[in-house]
């Protein structure tokens, strides 16, 4: 989780030093965003009801959607309601029109394109949602778990997915080529790492 | 309103040894007997093997003479399975072949490490690899890989060999029994016992298919006399292990049943035993009439083409009659419904709608009465570049309007007349049937006519009939 400067609270976005964020990606409310992490034009990340934070590594790529929204039955201007925090780890891979609502996602975890995470579920390591499955249980998601098929079948991988450094890399030389960045904030003491 | 145009709302009936209706798009036209065919009523030809995966070609006889015959189990399994592609033992995908770098030990100096490339195989669709199940990294992308034996090969080549031997036995004393009677020049297949050697004995439908035909030993070899022990019946057996009913389920390592029964002489019911299995070929097949014995469909050798060489498809030949628009049923009221008809070949058709008559055995399905046009409809011939010619003349068909409502290049739309029989809930259904002109342009033409020889045409007719959707009261 990087080191957010003091005193900078608030609705801007807080993107670390290092961090790739392209102009037309649309990022609303408090959200804070590691160094060497990669957001692609046209994703969207949307804090309504409590801030975001988004580690080191991370790749979101297009249309993909990380919302922190209200429960269902709870209308935004009702008082008393604590704002929770939703975490997503390191070397995270958030596929093309992904949409997630989980409030914790750990490491190594790859959202293939179109999935659908909801609100209750919790991701660990490594797992693997594949495309197009809809995960709306209350659950936590063991290690390593691969959700595949129409039917979302499940089972257990011996190896976590690789991180995508190579291509974190490219992206991160390519995007400011042709795109416009987000500024980013000057001055953290995370280094970025090589 | 897309509906109105899926094709099992049309359906022509076939008269084979069934009778069967299906839309015009499934059926095959036999030019030389006139008349519709269908799936069913044809004799179906396995023409080449070939991967769907490296679409890589395997000619019937090769397939099966293959490997060493001595290794006959195994020679049945990989008869008809690709040498280079797996399937993922999980999710039945196709798997692919990843490459790692990993430092190994250079073979001159051990003491330094070289980067080597190691390849292992994994699936796209569910993540699973070959290191899931234990198999060792190979340094060759390709042909390194092996499916584990299994441990009653033996057992099953033995039987084999005695019943093959039991077979040919059987085959020599019913020969020399018929010999006696015929003449002595007898295709030796002509009575194989596991085996569909002449055409004749494939004529027969649902008759099975077994790869045994082609293995017979042949005349000059010794029979040598293989006897095999009968298997015996265990007094023990294993118990269950103790902990059976308390154990917890590890849910990821139980096999599903069709995992399972993939690999029929394993089945393995926990997920680390799953082995990938080669890839099964698939078959390109012709279809040949039963009672002239042409070719209606024949494919092209080549896997990657899926062109004909032979292509006798009914919608090429028979005026298709498709649904436009139908207006609310209700019962017992007279509506009208819009159909087309679309003519295929390049010469004009005429075509005559005739309802059915009452007592008609072909009219079963039908619960409305139908009034069809009476006059004889024209349909243009189909011309290719008829769109790109602008300088065309409309073609002057005088059409009545109450009967076409309009014509465009081979396609016209015309009005029938339903009035619903039945108020019970189902789809209103109507026959009749269509009566065409058909130029056999497959028939020689005679030597003795000189200049233009129009063929010669024959009328054929057929049974149609539509599902018009439900009648709304």
């Amino acid at each position: 989780i990087p080191i957010k400067p003091s005193g900078q609270k608030g609705t801007c976005a807080n993107i670390a030093a290092g961090a790739v964020v392209c102009v037309e990606s649309e990022i609303r409310g408090d959200v804070t965003i590691g160094p060497r992490t990669v957001v692609h034009p046209k994703a969207r990340i949307i804090a309504e009801a409590g801030p975001i934070i988004i580690g080191e590594g991370n790749l979101i790529e297009e249309q993909a959607l990380i919302i922190n929204s209200y429960p269902e039955n709870i209308l935004p201007d009702t008082e008393g309601v604590e704002p929770k925090t939703m975490t997503i780890g390191i070397n995270n891979v958030f596929e093309v029109g992904c949409v997630s609502q989980a409030l914790k996602i750990g490491d190594n975890n790859v959202i293939e394109s179109k999935a659908d995470l909801g609100k209750n579920v919790i991701l660990t390591s490594g797992c693997i949602v594949g495309a197009c499955c809809q995960v709306n249980t209350c659950e936590v998601i063991p290690e390593n778990t691969v959700i595949y098929g129409s039917n979302c079948m499940r089972r257990v991988q011996t190896e976590r997915p690789q991180p995508q450094t190579l291509q974190l890399d490219f992206l991160m030389k390519i995007l400011p080529n042709y795109h416009h960045m987000k500024k980013t904030v000057k001055g953290t003491s995370t280094p970025v790492r090589n | 309103m897309a509906s109105l145009l899926q094709p099992d709302r049309v359906l022509y009936l076939v008269h084979g040894e069934k009778k069967i209706r299906s839309p015009l798009s499934t059926l095959y036209f036999c030019r030389y007997c006139s008349e519709l065919r269908s799936l069913e009523c044809v004799s179906h030809e396995v023409d080449s093997h070939y991967c769907p995966s490296c679409l890589e070609n395997m000619p019937s006889a090769e397939a099966k003479l293959k490997k060493n015959r001595k290794r006959i189990c195994n020679q049945l399994n990989e008869n008809f399975r690709c040498a280079n592609c797996f399937d993922c033992p999980c999710c039945m995908h196709t798997l692919s072949t990843r490459a790692t770098n990993i430092p190994a030990p250079l073979p001159d100096d051990p003491s330094k490490t070289a980067m080597k490339k190691a390849y292992y195989l994994a699936c796209g669709f569910c993540r699973w690899t070959s290191r899931d199940v234990g198999m060792a990294d190979k340094s060759v992308a390709s042909g390194g890989w092996q499916e584990p034996d299994n441990p009653h090969t033996q057992r099953i080549n033995k039987l084999i060999e005695y019943y093959q031997q039991l077979a040919q036995r059987e085959k020599l004393e019913r020969d020399r029994k018929k010999l006696a009677r015929r003449r002595p020049y007898m295709p030796l297949a002509f009575s194989e016992k596991y085996g569909l050697g002449t055409r004749l004995q494939r004529q027969r439908p649902g008759a099975p298919i077994t790869s045994l035909a082609g293995l017979s030993l042949k005349e000059g070899e010794d029979q040598k006399e293989i006897n095999i022990e009968p298997a015996q019946a265990l007094d023990e057996v294993e118990p269950l292990p103790e902990d059976c009913y308390t154990r917890p389920i590890n849910l990821p390592e139980v096999t599903s049943l069709r995992q399972r029964l993939l690999q029929p002489d394993f089945q393995p019911a926990g997920a680390s035993q799953l082995h990938p299995k080669h890839k099964h070929l698939l078959i390109k097949r012709s279809l040949r009439c039963r009672k002239c014995e042409h070719n209606l469909s024949k494919p092209e050798f080549n896997p990657t083409s899926i062109k004909f060489k032979i292509q006798l498809v009914a919608v090429s030949y028979i005026p298709e009659v498709r649904i436009m628009s139908i207006p609310n049923l209700r019962f017992q009221k007279e509506c009208q419904v819009l159909l087309t008809l679309t003519n295929p070949v390049e010469n004009i058709t005429h075509v005559t709608l005739v309802g059915c008559e009452e007592g008609d055995p072909e009219d079963i399905n039908s619960t409305a009465k139908v009034m069809v046009p009476t006059k004889e409809l024209v349909l243009a011939g189909k011309d290719a570049a008829a769109e790109y010619d602008e300088l065309a003349e409309p073609q002057d068909f005088q059409d009545d309007p109450d009967v076409v409502a309009f014509r465009k290049s081979n396609k016209i739309g015309f009005f029938i007349k339903v009035v619903p029989q039945r108020e019970e809930d189902g789809d209103v259904t109507v026959s009749f049937k269509i009566r065409h002109d058909f130029r056999n342009l497959a028939a020689p033409i005679r030597p003795s006519e000189e200049g233009d020889a129009p063929a010669e045409a024959i009328w054929l007719t057929h049974h149609v009939e539509l599902s018009l959707g439900p009648i709304i009261a």
